[in-house]
């Protein structure tokens, strides 16, 4: 499972990572770097979550 | 109170202009026992786009943009929909932007580089311990006065301008006089808000002139000794600056709470859940947020752009009010529900886009300390017996006179 990360999209809400701390790392200003997420075991329902709490849409779920 | 309504451009279709605006639309003006957001809520069974006449507080109608869908678009695209208004400047008869919000992508991103760092949800966690003190502090305060309370006036106004002060780098000893200002900045006459507005303006120049001499550690030293691709800022954006931060975390916070606690004292099982059970007040807070935002960004058409098969001319406001995406069916399942433990919640009480608020992360922090320290410490609280709190639409929805009651021989009722 891997998380795509449209980076160009994220406006810093870090709703993901208040659901995935592991899986997203942000940066200084509180944003997303570009880059794709790998989900390991798991973590697979905290990615869902985080996926589904961005409020830009700027991440999706790849199975 | 406010500027005549002014007429609607030729180019607007009769059929798309509504009788609705923020300000004199059912269920906007203030009224007791209100619930401004239900009201607004109807307008999901409307066209998605329409005109509303007399939308902003100068009398200029302005597009509304219903759906959340629609709204990602406008917000995301900074460049073709401008947020350049001198809101508050011009209120003055002045011209200058409040910074980041009135400046446009690619301009935006190198003031937002410099204070996202500031506001970060990292930087934030460090504020934490000011944040639950101060709200512990005055919370106390309250209590060790009575058992009920205008909990506006004695926790939400001054908590909120408190963090303000805090991060502006001056002391609580001035609490009363800037909570004064802020009141009259917000509910008082056009007389009062004009004079309340040059107040905060000279106050915050003298500040910044201060601390342009002697810096310390606080906001306003860090923004006078801040570089921008090797330039000092001028004392118009560093005015810029401290004014949005001002206005910013003031009323939207103090709302935020407001409508918490307004909620919650009308659902005694929901507060009784969270009381016994804190752990789920974060989320409950992000749910709150998302039926009670109170905010409606405006942005101005750079350029002709279609929306909803309709033409939004160049010079155009396009409004779009965060209460109606965040109850819009095709965003949330039982979005017309308040489900207190919803886990995906993609709502948009700071906004989409570039210009999302920067302080989200602290009013977050200070919504959801203010509701744990209070439901610590003040048992079952309901709305006053014989009184009622007034609730308002406009540009930032609101609560006036929140009195809770939380006595005991009022809870064995």
């Amino acid at each position: 499972m891997k998380v795509k990360v449209d980076a160009a999209k994220c406006q810093g809400n870090a709703r993901c990572w208040t659901w995935a701390p592991n899986l997203f790392e942000l940066n200084d200003e509180g944003y997303l770097d570009p880059g794709d997420v790998n989900v390991p075991e798991g973590e697979e329902e905290n990615a869902r979550r985080a996926v589904k709490s961005c409020p830009e849409r700027a991440l999706t779920l790849e199975e | 109170m406010r500027a005549a309504v002014q007429p609607v451009p030729d180019h607007v279709p009769q059929e798309l202009v509504s009788s609705f605006n923020l300000f004199t639309g059912p269920g906007m003006e203030p009224a007791p026992m209100g619930d401004p957001h239900a009201a607004i809520e109807t307008l999901l069974a409307g066209p998605p786009v329409f005109f509303a006449p007399g939308n902003t507080r100068n009398g200029e109608g302005t597009w509304v943009v219903v759906r959340a869908e629609d709204q990602r678009r406008v917000l995301q695209d900074g460049e073709t929909f401008s947020s350049n208004r001198n809101i508050f400047a011009s209120a003055l008869g002045e011209s200058w932007p409040m910074i980041p919000l009135e400046i446009d992508p690619p301009e935006h991103s190198k003031w937002r580089s410099l204070l996202n760092p500031l506001l970060s949800p990292r930087r934030v966690i460090g504020l934490e311990p000011i944040v639950r003190e101060r709200a512990i502090s005055l919370i106390e305060a309250m209590k060790s006065r009575g058992t009920d309370a205008d909990v506006m006036k004695d926790f939400c106004l001054p908590f909120a301008v408190s963090i303000f002060l805090q991060f502006l780098g001056i002391g609580s000893e001035r609490l009363e006089e800037f909570v004064g200002w802020a009141t009259d900045l917000l509910h008082g006459t056009p007389a009062q808000r004009t004079e309340a507005a040059r107040t905060v303006v000279s106050f915050l120049d003298e500040l910044r002139d201060l601390r342009r001499q002697e810096p310390t550690d606080d906001f306003m030293s860090f923004v006078t000794q801040a570089r921008i691709e090797g330039e000092s800022l001028s004392d118009m954006e560093v005015r810029g600056m401290s004014v949005l931060l001002f206005i910013a975390g003031l009323d939207t916070v103090a709302a935020a709470l407001g409508f918490d606690f307004y909620y919650l004292a009308q659902h005694a099982d929901q507060q009784e859940l969270l009381r016994t059970d804190p752990k789920r007040i974060q989320l409950a807070a992000e749910e709150m947020l998302r039926a009670f935002p109170s905010v409606t960004p405006v942005r101005r058409a750079t350029r002709d752009v279609e929306l909803q098969g309709i033409t939004i001319r160049k010079g155009d406001l396009v409004a779009c009010p965060s209460m109606t995406a965040n109850r819009d069916p095709a965003e949330f399942p039982d979005a017309g529900k308040i489900v207190l433990n919803r886990e995906d919640n993609r709502h948009v009480a700071f906004a989409y886009g570039p210009h999302r608020c920067l302080g989200s992360h602290l009013a977050r922090r200070e919504i959801v300390i203010g509701l744990e320290e209070f439901l610590a410490r003040i048992p079952t609280f309901r709305i006053k017996p014989g009184t009622a709190p007034i609730t308002h639409g406009g540009f930032v929805f609101g609560v006036d006179n929140l009195q809770l009651d939380w006595s005991e021989q009022e809870k064995a009722q």
